[in-house]
């Protein structure tokens, strides 16, 4: 008992009410009186303390102290005065630390204006909120990273194909020279005969014609080693492959970094279902917003939202209410709908399959080959659909959602995933689509895909050869038009659906109208679109290598018109957005959106035979075959330390390492969330033992209560709990 | 409309440096906005900005707890809330970018304690709604709702049951909030 008191004591006056009433004590007095508060602040900043952790240290301790600036200011003479007895050693370690520290503090500063757009963000944070904020941040992190990828493929890949053309430099074949049935050889791409004028813009748009022979297509690239001087050669297959892979571990590792601050968060925050009206209350406020009007709409959204809780949780009792009868039938009611919504989205799927296969067929249809707009239409048949069903799902199923009765939060998650789910997986059925046209739906030792294990001639072709040639090509330019539509599609929606809505809202007044308002901008959706355009991207990237440099330009743009019509168009959305969990969900869709992208990029270069006709690799029979080919040229030692790291003796122990480091963290886990559990309860006993001694002390010694209210913060606390008490 | 230049020396420049969490161009930038806001002939470095002047900030002007604000970080003996240049770095310090969350949660602690009595109990809770809600008839909540709300607010953060919160308890619900950091900054 008695050691409980004084553990009490001492937790009292820690928690640091001494230091807190700015009436009881003038401030000489107080800075005068610091030794008696000497159990205030953190051993750090006292005089005792062992001598290695000195300067760098206390200074750390004595910004993070809450006292005001001339405190501090007293506190850090006092700490410099003492003078530890170091050895040279720890007094060298000690410059050298606090060096290190200016240092990476002025890097810190200079990188402070590096950063791109930070007034824009700035901006945008301060009229709409931080929710809003962390969908343009989430923007400028792709900007980099896809200019990271194309400086990448730029240096190694691009600019040493370029310079080769130019110079005709001599090449060492690698491998056995291009050799294969006579017709998988035929590849011409240019257009013969009379060409319209307008068929620059078509290939423009989609890809082909003079586009498909320059650079940014995968065809351009050359199949050797070119010999550069006379001891160097550069392997320009093995760097477009290793570039290609290393470029994807890049983007992993930096979204991995990125998102690893947020998934503590996310595990810490797991509960936080259970002080969300705590939460709303003590974080609700934006300190970084500035303006009347952004301040009026803060407090309006908060007030929303607290209401909407309250609503929520009276629904919430009276559901646990329900009877059985109630519950069978929204739950049959559930399902049906839930089986309803999978149905719009397989339909959906089956929409896209079937679109790109049409696409091909009809693309070769002379008909349609005359006619400029018909053959736009049906180049893009397939980006259309899939734009469609992304918009046309997501809408049905808000309406849907509407009837299966889940409370607002349960809502906006399965929205959110079904969207998700939505737009992967219809790139996925593209790519799947795609696929099946290329190997001849998985068999490619089929008729038409016999001589070349590729499909090389989809359909009997008149006189012009078709793309299909080179099929690595065609993936790529599926991909660009994807991109390019993406773009287009952006931008038209913004000029000819948010600006008309919200001219006619400020002019009009009739109700309906106003009724609908402006615009809100939605922060999930918008980030979704550009998970998905990171995702094309990344499929394209292989076989279309200026795409992240294209994409580079197309996200700048768009952060200038999002930003653009955010400021003209938008009203703030009603509904807070929890930016912090939301950020590291975003990341993780976009991991998911890196994991889809690699599927295609694993199986062709694994799987498909490159082309016989284009490419670095057309002297191969699979694309990974440059690697073990080249290693060959490595000397004897370099050789077999490769075949170790590839072989079973390697992977093995590899793997039984990595589970006993999993399972050994999931114990430590969950050690860690016993001690919380256990803190937990420790934390409420001591309340109740504190309320349970002050009792007792006030019973006691009567003649305390007409003390007066000293500057303890205990002493009020006996009043107050002795009102409760009695 | 600008003080006299009494520049900031290096020495004090880099011991606010040290004792602050804001860089060299934070403290410059501040230096010249809080200047601004004093009129010729007065030394920004002594001087006292009343606190009406303060609040013309437009970092400020529109933040209901403006005055807690200045109430909090002034070190006035005249209990008059005006800020001097060193009161003002403080306060740009406790809502930067690099301060610590305990840091913030500490003065988050003391800008929600309306009457100053080292916690908060339902009048401080029902003060600081308002706040966030506005404080006009229109826009309150209602009194059913707003009893409602207190009363979640305490079952979830009260875990000594004693009718308050005290700063353990606030600084308990905020380390599990994550947007409390992001959300509790001014940047000049």
């Amino acid at each position: 008992m008695l050691y409980r008191t004084a553990e009490l004591e001492g937790t009292d006056r820690s928690s640091g009410y001494q230091y807190y009433y700015p009436d009881s004590e003038s401030l000489r007095s107080r800075t005068s009186s610091h030794s008696h508060s000497r159990p205030l602040y953190p051993p750090g900043a006292q005089g005792e303390h062992s001598p290695g952790d000195e300067a760098g240290e206390g200074v750390k301790a004595l910004r993070e102290l809450p006292l005001c600036l001339a405190q501090k200011r007293i506190l850090s003479k006092v700490s410099h005065m003492k003078i530890p007895v170091v050895t040279k050693w720890q007094s060298w370690k000690l410059s050298k630390s606090k060096s290190m520290k200016k240092f990476r503090e002025e890097v810190k500063e200079a990188s402070h204006y590096l950063k791109l757009w930070r007034r824009a963000l700035q901006k945008i944070g301060g009229n709409f909120g931080s929710g809003i904020q962390s969908y343009f941040a989430f923007l400028r992190f792709l900007v980099l990273l896809n200019f990271v990828t194309f400086l990448l493929i730029g240096v190694f890949v691009v600019i040493p194909n370029i310079v080769f053309r130019t110079l005709n430099l001599t090449s060492l074949e690698t491998g056995s020279n291009a050799s294969g049935p006579a017709e998988c050889l035929h590849y011409n791409p240019s257009p013969q005969g009379l060409v319209y004028f307008y068929s620059y813009l078509l290939d423009l748009l989609s890809g082909t014609g003079f586009m498909e022979l320059s650079a940014l297509f995968y065809g351009y690239y050359q199949n050797s080693e070119v010999g550069v001087s006379s001891q160097f050669s550069y392997n320009v297959p093995l760097a477009y492959l290793l570039t290609c892979l290393f470029y994807i571990l890049l983007s992993l590792t930096w979204i991995v970094l990125r998102s690893g601050s947020g998934f503590k968060l996310a595990v810490v925050t797991g509960d936080g279902d259970l002080s969300s009206y705590s939460m709303s209350v003590f974080c609700g406020w934006d300190f970084g917003l500035e303006g009347e009007q952004a301040a009026r709409l803060k407090q309006n959204s908060i007030r929303y939202e607290l209401q909407v809780e309250l609503e929520e949780d009276a629904l919430r009792r009276n559901a646990a209410s329900r009877t059985l009868a109630q519950r069978v039938y929204l739950y049959t009611l559930r399902g049906v709908l839930n089986l309803l919504v999978v149905g719009l989205i397989l339909a959906a799927f089956y929409c896209i399959y079937r679109a790109s296969e049409q696409s091909s067929i009809l693309q070769e249809d002379p008909s349609v080959k005359d006619n400029f707009f018909l053959l736009l239409l049906v180049q893009y048949l397939p980006s259309i659909v899939i734009t469609a069903a992304n918009f046309l799902v997501p809408t049905l199923c808000d309406i849907i959602i509407r009837f299966e009765r889940y409370s607002m939060t349960m809502q906006i998650k399965l929205t959110l995933m079904r969207s998700v789910f939505l737009r992967l997986t219809s790139l996925g059925v593209l790519l799947y689509s795609l696929w099946n046209q290329i190997t001849c739906n998985g068999a490619p030792h089929e008729s038409a895909c016999r001589p070349c294990e590729y499909n090389y001639a989809q359909y009997p072709a008149n006189s012009l050869p078709s793309c299909s040639q080179c099929w690595e090509t065609r993936v790529g330019q599926e991909m660009y038009k994807l991109m390019i539509f993406d773009f287009i599609t952006g931008v038209v929606v913004i000029l000819l659906v948010e600006f008309p809505r919200r001219m006619l809202v400020d002019h009009c007044s009739c109700k309906p109208l106003q009724l609908w308002g402006r615009q809100e901008f939605v922060v999930p959706e918008n980030v979704l679109g550009l998970v998905y355009a990171q995702t094309v991207v990344w499929t394209g990237a292989f076989f279309c290598p200026l795409l992240p440099l294209i994409n580079t330009v197309k996200f700048i743009l768009l952060f200038y018109f999002k930003k653009l019509t955010l400021f003209q168009n938008c009203r703030p959305a009603s509904r807070t957005f929890r930016s912090s969990t939301s950020n590291f969900f975003f990341l993780l869709v976009l991991l998911m959106g890196l994991g889809l992208a690699c599927v295609p990029l694993g199986y062709s270069v694994a799987v498909i035979h490159p082309s016989f006709g284009c490419g670095p690799f057309r002297s191969f029979s699979h694309m990974w075959d440059v690697v073990p080919q080249s290693l060959t040229s490595l000397p004897k030692t370099a050789q077999s330390f490769f075949n170790f790291l590839g072989s079973q003796a390697f992977a093995v122990p590899l793997f039984l390492l990595s589970c006993l480091v999993f399972s050994y963290m999931a114990a430590m886990a969950s050690v860690y969330g016993n001690n919380v559990a256990q803190l937990k309860a420790q934390l409420k006993l001591e309340g109740r033992d504190k309320q349970f001694l002050v009792k007792r002390i006030s019973e006691l010694t009567p003649a305390n209560q007409k003390k007066s209210a000293g500057p303890s913060g205990s002493v009020v606390d006996i009043s107050e709990t002795r009102e409760l008490w009695e | 409309m600008g003080a006299s230049a009494s520049q900031i020396s290096k020495e004090l420049l880099s011991e606010y440096q040290e004792l602050t969490f804001l860089t060299k161009q934070e403290i410059l930038l501040a230096h010249r906005r809080f200047s601004e806001l004093l009129s010729k002939n007065q030394d920004s470095l002594t001087t006292r900005v009343p606190q009406e002047k303060v609040l013309t900030l437009p970092e400020l002007k529109s933040n209901p707890f403006r005055q807690r604000i200045c109430h909090v970080f002034s070190t006035s003996e005249e209990k008059d809330d005006s800020l001097s240049f060193e009161d003002f770095l403080d306060l740009l310090s406790a809502f930067s970018d690099s301060a610590t969350p305990e840091i913030k949660s500490h003065y988050a602690f003391r800008i929600f304690d309306f009457d100053d009595d080292g916690t908060l109990d339902r009048t401080d809770l029902e003060h600081l709604v308002n706040c966030l809600t506005g404080d006009t008839s229109e826009t309150r909540l209602t009194p059913e709702e707003m009893t409602q709300l207190i009363h979640n607010i305490l079952e979830e953060s009260d875990i000594d049951k004693d009718g308050t919160v005290n700063l353990s308890e606030f600084q308990h619900v905020i380390s599990r909030s994550p947007d409390f950091v992001s959300s509790f900054k001014i940047v000049l």
